[in-house]
């Protein structure tokens, strides 16, 4: 069973009285141990087809099926529960909360899974190890440079052991050497059995994978394998 | 989620914008201290009016008053005897629902002992007086009937004669000592106590001193005066000692009473007893309608309700500050979603429900109306300190736990209900424009 089915997957908005597709069409399946690419230029849709895939919104019409939860109509309680156990993001602008400690940082999934306080501690100080962050667990977000920040927020993405980590332009914010170390790091995560997608402009990038789907108009136009 | 984050979360929160916390927490701050005073106030009047209300001797008291005959009846007027011992008598035997009748014959002679005198006025009661009249005993003993069968020369008299008399010793000690009335001996069997009010007692505590000289005649009228200035005789004593020959054909029987006073035994029976004391005293005063029956009904509802007004008052102003704080709490709330709404999205993207960021803005609402709520029971404190200083009534203010409680829960739940709105509002926040949101 494919970790995602799309099946003739549509998203329009409304913006006054005209209609916008910002997906036409998609049809898409992601198997377990996957590591796929979805590029296009700016408004193609694919941050929109991403926001479907991590369960953040709901088709307009078509089928998805998301880690065997069919979603074409969930409600939010039920996405949010989704997000929570089965999917971590990665956002170019890491949004970590600044307020919190790296440890709390990488907490936050498993506070709202309802993880007891000891447990969740334990978690996350061994997914902050893993990502080399052992150090810096009681540091602020402030505290901690552009790559370090971004580690957090992969380990926060880890903490919960979802099963698709979600990179959204992961490396925008970071220089050339943090970003390959990053891209890195989601390799690694790939060898060892996670499903990966990354979204990305940048071809380059998306050439690390081993499977690109290219988005144009709302539409899946071309997808190969580097 | 659990309230235990929620509430570090909260926490966090308030301390990191402590002026702002702060400013919205003030308008609960002022109710919760406004409606604690107010709740010490009235009860501190409360209580004074009913200890008040116990001393004069309670509802169940009920004064026979003479009253002016109408013209039609005036012809009639010299048949009535008045208020004698008779009718004493007749209540005493025919109404069972009248637990006590004391009828008091008056004087005024001159009281000495001592090297002091002054003119007081003397009563000659029976035994039932001090029951109807609620006196306590600070030392000695009441009168008794035998006192009264034997025309006994013995008194008791109150706290303020003893000082009159021997201003520097103990009340307590002056049992047995003799004082003359008019010149006569009588001995003192019983000492009363001292009959004040709440803020006498406090004034004299403050003053330290136990030769407080005040006589009971400050400001107004004096409640306690006719208890404190009692010198009671047996009412036999009386009458043959002082009161015989006045007029010629009087006998201890027909001698006109100066006051009749009794108690209604059951206060579920009050209309039905005041019906048969009339019915009795028509009688005895052979029709004529020149007795009435005076109550401390009216007086104390009429204290009843002017407490319920001033708690009913106070307790509005103190609702309304707290409604204005929670308005408060509101405003803030808001602003600081609006300000977090990027943190919310963020929640919302690791799998926060809707509901764990509703309880998460409730639980901080609730804190910070809580922590307002015990400023506030701190400031009533210190409030309540000046107005025991300033002291707008005669009573002490009384906080009790239970307005305390009260107040809290009545902070927190200003809280909760302005926290709701905020709390809606950040929970239909949606996930990715609120990611998005700069």
């Amino acid at each position: 069973m494919s970790l995602v089915h799309l099946e003739d997957v549509c998203k329009t908005y409304r913006v006054g009285d005209q209609e916008i597709r910002a997906l036409d069409g998609i049809n898409l399946r992601i198997e377990a141990g996957e590591f796929l690419s979805i590029i296009g230029p700016s408004g193609s849709g694919k941050s929109t087809l991403m926001h479907l895939l991590g369960c953040l919104d709901t088709p307009t019409s078509g089928r998805m099926e998301i880690c065997g939860n069919d979603l074409s109509r969930a409600s939010r309680n039920t996405l949010a529960a989704v997000r929570n156990r089965e999917i971590g993001f990665v956002f170019q602008s890491f949004n970590l909360l600044a307020k919190l400690d790296v440890v709390k940082n990488i907490e936050l999934p498993l506070v709202y899974a309802g993880v007891s306080s000891s447990a969740r501690r334990e978690r996350a100080e061994r997914v902050a190890r893993d990502v080399g962050l052992g150090d810096r667990l009681s540091n602020r977000p402030v505290q901690l440079s552009g790559g370090q920040c971004q580690r957090v927020a992969i380990a926060r993405a880890l903490v919960n052991n979802p099963r698709i980590v979600f990179g959204d332009e992961p490396t925008g914010n970071l220089d050339s050497s943090t970003g390959a170390m990053i891209l890195q790091m989601f390799k690694d995560l790939n060898s060892a059995g996670k499903t990966i997608v990354l979204v990305t402009h940048d071809p380059e990038i998306a050439a690390l994978s081993k499977r690109v789907i290219e988005i144009r108009d709302g539409r899946i136009q071309r997808e190969y394998a580097p | 989620m659990n309230l235990a984050v929620a509430f570090q979360t909260g926490l966090r929160e308030i301390s990191a914008h402590k002026f702002r916390s702060f400013l919205s927490m003030l308008g609960i701050v002022l109710g919760v201290s406004s409606l604690v005073a107010t709740l010490a106030l009235t009860t501190g009047i409360e209580r004074g009016t009913r200890a008040f209300m116990q001393q004069v001797g309670g509802l169940e008291f009920v004064s026979i008053i003479e009253k002016e005959i109408s013209d039609q009846m005036f012809e009639m007027s010299n048949l009535s005897p008045g208020r004698t011992l008779r009718d004493a008598f007749a209540i005493d035997s025919s109404c069972p629902l009248i637990s006590h009748v004391s009828p008091e014959l008056g004087f005024a002679g001159v009281v000495s002992a001592g090297g002091h005198s002054d003119r007081k006025q003397i009563s000659g009661v029976f035994p039932d007086h001090f029951v109807v009249s609620r006196h306590e005993l600070l030392a000695g003993r009441f009168l008794c009937d035998l006192d009264v069968e034997r025309g006994a020369r013995c008194a008791v008299i109150g706290d303020s004669i003893c000082e009159l008399l021997w201003p520097d010793d103990d009340p307590a000690a002056v049992v047995g000592r003799t004082i003359l009335i008019n010149e006569r001996p009588f001995e003192v069997v019983g000492v009363l106590p001292r009959y004040e009010r709440e803020d006498e007692k406090r004034q004299r505590a403050a003053r330290g001193n136990k030769n407080y000289s005040g006589r009971s005649s400050r400001r107004g009228w004096d409640a306690f005066r006719r208890k404190n200035e009692a010198v009671l005789i047996p009412y036999s004593t009386m009458f043959y000692e002082f009161r015989s020959g006045v007029l010629p054909l009087d006998s201890m029987e027909s001698a006109r009473l100066d006051r009749l006073t009794l108690r209604v035994g059951d206060l579920g029976k009050f209309r039905a007893a005041l019906e048969s004391v009339r019915a009795a005293l028509n009688i005895t005063h052979r029709g004529v309608d020149d007795y009435d029956l005076e109550t401390r009904e009216e007086w104390f509802d009429r204290m009843e309700s002017s407490i319920r007004a001033t708690r009913l008052s106070g307790g509005l102003i103190a609702t309304i500050s707290l409604v204005v704080g929670g308005i408060g709490i509101m405003n803030i709330m808001l602003a600081s979603i609006s300000e977090r709404v990027r943190e919310i999205g963020i929640r919302l993207a690791v799998g926060a429900r809707g509901a764990d960021i509703f309880i998460q803005i409730i639980v901080e609402s609730v804190t910070i109306a809580f922590i307002g709520g015990l400023m506030g029971v701190g400031a009533a404190i210190g409030l309540i300190k000046v107005l025991e200083m300033i002291a707008p009534t005669e009573n002490v203010p009384v906080m009790t736990f239970d307005a305390v409680a009260f107040s809290v829960v009545f902070a927190i739940l200003a809280g909760l209900l302005s926290g709701i709105y905020p709390a809606m509002r950040a929970s239909k926040l949606n996930p990715i424009s609120a990611l998005r949101y700069e």
